[in-house]
């Protein structure tokens, strides 16, 4: 029993980074019908970004750790959010009456682009995070190991998730997000701006992406230019499972995500991680295609 | 008329003069991206600078070495892709690769275009088991790994052990061949024996699968970066039991990934590293090496492949010819106990390196290799 909730923590850890990718995902569908493809590697530009601010800022040695790592996840934030407000405007927004389809295109060109640009600017070695701002140790929770890092990581992205619910719930911004997301049309002859909707939602997303990527620097402490691949399209199946298009789903499909392919890996085999992720993504595509949480038809792309 | 035919007759043989004093191709095919790019961009520059040294001495038999470069990714596609362009870019013998999956998928294409073939790291049993008479490799063999960690794990007394691999081709055959030979002595357990999934970073459901079975050594056949993720998320969920690896851990990157303070401690079979070389012939190379690069090679696989490189030199230089038939003929039967970096070099009738190779490491507090 110890051994299941050992591996349900796991699980959720890396269920909160899954979660934190798929709103990225799952708000730019929400509004375009689009799916990203390029943002899996804003997640992996948000981690390389930290590193290169913890270390060439000399964040790690100058100021208090809580206080560095705070600006750090805000300097990052900020900049992902603006590279995924000029990738809209430059691969997204010029194409934005054309068919479906070519954005979709559009998308995976980006993602090529992205990758191989961190590629050539960092090189195609591992990057290590510097390991100053580590906390290597673990408390005991009613007899479970749970690494202290792992307990702060889960809060921090509950705690963005957290906020970005209230925000689209409960501010008038908000609200006009969600009007985008169920009629074009009808928001725009209400008085929204529908373009600069589209241009917030592609600041949020990515920047949500890129916290994430920090969050997996931080703890993991190993970094690659082509792990935005993988943990895209797990994010990707994560928003699917909670049902595209929407917030809270997009957080429950991350957590079931992480704590399955913990399971997984405990009581089948690790090897067969993967495969049994994509095998709940066929099995939700077939008996619920909108998704556990989702209410509308998902369409296909 | 007489002038006539003597220019012709010089026409005719001014392409067999050049063809003569034309720079003989060896090709590299090395990861110089991908996992494991570090032992790559090492391997290119041994390469390299021997294939320089030589140049400046004259070359051999007369003609310059060049050296062509391709990269196969760390990835079996490439791997193929690589060895087809050098294939076609009229190499008369190439050296590499690092990973054993990675040079099996070359291996058919060179054994089928005759090149000479000399692997540097790949140590899985199989390559060598397929009867290819151009393919030879300086690097030491898994079975011999796998007695010398049987060896190892019985000697300091482990009663339950954990073995884990990755699923890749070199680090399967290793964990086969400790199982086998556990087995065999009978006098320790295997309480689990599990692969996981390389190129992830959260390991700790393995961990934890592995830690319901109480081990008292866990033994990684796998590779440097999986391995230091596993040491630090051990630290994190807080079990002290001692970890081994197989030699594809052994790499300075190891201690990058993981931080020198959770690494300490790991243990390691590995050929000898290259500052425990203790011939003439490695010294000069480790200091040449380090005049020119300002480091010394971060693996002993990277020295591996320059004795690739000497022993084709050798090949070429003895026979006169840049046959495949011959070079490996002399190989196979005349080299003997030649002079290499990593110590004497002999080949079998299968193309593996005779003798043993193979000690225990341990990594210290400071990030370094001491060997036991």
């Amino acid at each position: 029993m110890i051994e299941f909730f050992q591996q349900f923590t796991n699980g959720l850890a890396v269920g909160g980074i899954y979660a934190l990718i798929a709103l990225g995902y799952t708000m730019v569908y929400g509004v375009l019908k689009l799916i990203n493809f390029a943002h899996g590697d804003l997640f992996t530009f948000g981690s390389y970004l930290g590193m290169t601010f913890l270390i060439s800022f000399a964040l790690s040695g100058a100021l208090p750790p809580v206080l560095a790592v705070v600006i750090m996840f805000l300097m990052v934030m900020g900049c992902v959010a603006l590279s995924g407000y000029l990738l809209e405007k430059a691969a997204y927004l010029p194409l934005r009456h054309t068919p479906r389809l070519t954005a979709v295109v559009s998308a995976l060109g980006a993602s090529i682009f992205l990758q191989n640009a961190i590629m050539l600017f960092y090189g195609p070695n591992y990057e290590v995070y510097p390991d100053s701002l580590r906390i290597s140790s673990s408390v005991n929770l009613l007899g479970l190991d749970v690494p202290v890092m792992r307990i702060i990581m889960l809060s921090i992205s509950i705690l963005l998730m957290l906020a970005l619910y209230f925000f689209t719930q409960k501010t008038k911004l908000g609200t006009a997000i969600r009007a985008v997301a169920t009629d074009q049309a009808a928001a725009r002859l209400m008085g929204i701006d529908v373009n600069r909707i589209i241009s917030l939602v592609f600041m949020i997303g990515p920047a949500l992406g890129g916290a994430a990527g920090v969050l997996l620097g931080l703890y993991y402490g190993q970094i690659r230019y082509d792990m935005g691949t993988m943990y895209g399209l797990k994010a990707f199946i994560a928003a699917i499972i909670g049902g595209i298009g929407n917030i809270p789903g997009a957080m429950l499909g991350g957590m079931l995500l992480g704590v399955l392919e913990a399971m997984g890996a405990a009581y089948i085999s690790p090897a067969w991680k993967d495969a049994l992720a994509f095998l709940i993504l066929i099995i939700i595509l077939i008996f619920r295609p909108t998704g556990i949480l989702g209410e509308r038809t998902a369409e296909k792309i | 008329m007489k002038k006539i035919v003597a220019l012709c007759v010089a026409l005719l043989i001014l392409p067999a003069l050049s063809a003569f004093a034309a720079n003989i191709k060896i090709g590299l095919m090395a990861p110089l991206t991908g996992s494991y790019a570090s032992e790559g961009a090492d391997m290119r520059r041994v390469v390299e600078l021997l294939a320089e040294e030589l140049n400046n001495k004259g070359g051999v038999n007369g003609s310059k070495i060049e050296i062509i470069v391709q990269d196969d990714g760390s990835d079996v596609k490439t791997a193929a892709s690589a060895a087809q362009r050098l294939a076609t870019s009229e190499v008369c013998a190439v050296i590499g690769t690092y990973g054993s999956a990675v040079t099996e998928s070359a291996q058919n294409i060179y054994n089928r275009n005759k090149i000479l073939h000399v692997a540097t790291g790949s140590t899985s049993v199989r390559l060598s088991e397929k009867g290819f008479p151009y393919f030879f490799r300086t690097c030491p063999r898994d079975d011999e790994q796998g007695l010398v960690a049987t060896s190892t794990l019985h000697k300091f007394g482990y009663k339950n052990i954990a073995i884990l691999h990755d699923n890749t081709a070199y680090a399967v055959g290793l964990a086969e061949e400790i199982k086998a030979g556990l087995e065999k002595a009978g006098t320790a357990k295997i309480v689990a024996y599990d692969a996981l999934q390389p190129n992830e970073r959260d390991y700790s459901a393995i961990l934890t699968r592995l830690r319901g079975a109480a081990p008292d050594v866990i033994f990684f056949t796998g590779y440097y970066p999986e391995a230091a993720m596993l040491l630090r998320q051990m630290r994190e969920i807080g079990w002290k039991i001692p970890m081994y690896g197989g030699d594809a851990t052994n790499n300075s990157d190891l201690i990058k990934i993981g931080g020198a303070s959770v690494v300490a401690g790991f243990r390691l079979i590995s050929p000898p590293m290259p500052g425990d070389l203790n011939s003439k012939a490695a010294a000069d190379f480790i200091l040449a090496y380090t005049n020119k690069y300002r480091a010394v090679p971060s693996s002993i696989w990277s020295v591996l492949a320059g004795d690739a490189f000497k022993v084709i030199v050798e090949a070429i230089g003895k026979t006169g010819s840049t046959d495949a038939d011959k070079m490996a003929d002399y190989l196979h039967t005349k080299l003997n106990n030649f002079e290499g970096l990593t110590g004497a070099i002999s080949f079998d009738a299968k193309g593996d390196r005779v003798g043993d190779l193979y000690r225990l490491y341990e990594v210290n507090s400071r990030g370094e290799f001491v060997l036991q």
